[in-house]
């Protein structure tokens, strides 16, 4: 099928945006977490002069932003320094964090920078059993109180809520939490999918497809009541969105839409690349059993120009969904991108497949029921 | 006294060049970026403290085919623009 699209992407010199994890430690062990059990969790963290070393390659390759994560990254000691090294390096950054460890003087040392984008905590629920049901106890007035030392040092902020079995009857109070109580401008939904340690607690974890039903329809609901303050780009809240469009031009017989018809979910490879905390290379940190190279041994730009594992990542929007026996007969084909490729590869260990985890039909057929649009 | 002004970028910015000598000109410090057309990368990589304008003029002449007559003028504004933005500078007491 050719949508007319060109299926060639210019492929920028270097990366824009570099995710970190500086560390593999943590001290909760959520979960769902992606991280742990999975080959994200590997080797050694690196010293400080590693990673300072490395920042020096990525402002001479004019990288602009980096993203730190882990584990949990405030954690490591050293992380002040580390971030000195960021901003010395001309490039900005942001955090992701589960909050329980932000004082007010780390609040005060990153406003201070000036270079923060956004610290991103990590809330799933309005009352402490909602959240600490699968973060640990105690873990909901660390999280909230860390947020507000950043909140209080002007910060920009950022909530993930992951929606799982225990909070997805909580989604009215988290929204009222988070708007009205924190003030917060917006946040940002998952759910439990099942990579990391997910996949030893999925059914106490991950939805079931009627609760998934029953999230979306909240989900769209509350984010009409809250004027779009709400986003996600995957979970029930983006499937949502995205499978009323399909549903719609299925029934209407559109044309083919947009990328649609081939495996071209995800764009990151294209603009974005990992380095898992043993100072690994990995197309991204959900793909991190794609080895690329070590960092201030191989050469980024070369890595990031000639990889041929991400060269084959960026050959996989070619691939047409209609090869595929689980596809080539859906009618949602002309309407569907295949889905993120990390799941495709938990899931059924290949990257360049539909994933099944996000799959509309798959869905339908298992009795789940898509929302009303909003 | 203008005329033999070297202009220099601030070290702060990072060029980043794309595919096609386009670029992209962020300032890291309001996370503000711009476009720049292949012109324009090739005068602010002149930028450099040791040209003036008359010479990145005579560098972008010969780089560049049929350079109108009043190509100075506009130089000068993006140069202008620069400054004004914070982006470029003159060495304190070096024509001023």
């Amino acid at each position: 099928m050719d949508n007319g699209h060109s299926h060639t992407m210019m492929v920028m010199k270097t990366p824009k945006s570099v995710d970190l994890s500086i560390t593999n430690n943590c001290n909760l062990r959520c979960s769902y977490c992606y991280h742990f059990t999975s080959e994200s969790e590997s080797g050694s963290d690196l010293s400080t002069d590693e990673w300072l070393c490395f920042f020096e390659e990525l402002n001479k390759c004019a990288v602009m932003d980096v993203t730190i994560a882990g584990g949990e990254p405030f954690l490591r000691g050293d992380l002040k320094e580390l971030i000195e090294g960021v901003v010395r390096n001309r490039m900005r950054f942001s955090i992701l964090s589960n909050g329980t460890l932000i004082t007010d003087e780390m609040a005060a040392f990153i406003s201070a920078t000036g270079r923060c984008n956004s610290v991103q905590i990590s809330i799933d629920g309005s009352f402490p059993g909602s959240h600490d049901a699968f973060r640990g106890e105690g873990n909901f007035a660390k999280a909230v109180a860390g947020l507000k030392h950043l909140q209080n040092h002007h910060i920009p902020v950022t909530v993930r809520v992951t929606i799982h079995r225990h909070n997805v009857n909580d989604l009215e109070a988290i929204a009222r939490f988070l708007f009205d109580e924190l003030k917060l401008p917006g946040f940002s939904t998952n759910a439990a999918s099942y990579a990391g340690l997910c996949r030893s607690f999925a059914d106490e974890v991950q939805l079931t497809v009627d609760e998934r039903s029953l999230a979306m329809e909240t989900l769209l609901r509350l984010n009409k009541q809250y004027e779009g303050r709400i986003v996600a780009q995957a979970g029930p809240l983006a499937e949502a969105h995205h499978w009323l469009e399909m549903e719609a031009a299925r029934l209407e017989k559109r044309e083919p839409m947009t990328d649609c018809g081939y495996l071209r979910s995800c764009g990151g490879v294209f603009s974005k690349m990992a380095v898992r905390a043993d100072g690994e290379m990995v197309p991204c940190s959900q793909m991190s059993h794609i080895e690329l190279g070590r960092i201030n041994r191989d050469d980024l730009g070369e890595v990031w120009r000639n990889h041929p594992e991400l060269i084959r990542l960026r050959d996989r929007r070619d691939i047409s969904l209609g090869e595929f026996d689980s596809c080539k007969e859906c009618e949602y084909l002309p309407y569907c991108r295949g889905n993120c490729p990390a799941m495709a590869y938990t899931i059924v260990g290949d990257e360049n497949h539909p994933s099944p985890d996000a799959c509309l039909r798959l869905f339908l057929e298992a009795g789940g029921r898509l929302p009303e649009p909003a | 006294m203008i005329q033999e002004r070297k202009p220099l970028a601030s070290p702060l910015l990072v060029l980043r060049e794309e595919f096609d000598d386009w670029a992209i000109l962020f300032n890291p410090d309001t996370g503000d970026s711009f476009g720049l057309n292949p012109v324009s990368v090739f005068i602010f990589k002149h930028l450099d403290g040791t040209s003036t304008l008359h010479d990145i003029m005579q560098k972008l002449c010969l780089e560049c085919q049929d350079t109108p007559d009043d190509a100075e003028q506009y130089v000068q504004v993006f140069i202008d623009d620069l400054v004004e933005r914070g982006f470029a500078g003159y060495e304190i007491g070096v024509g001023s």
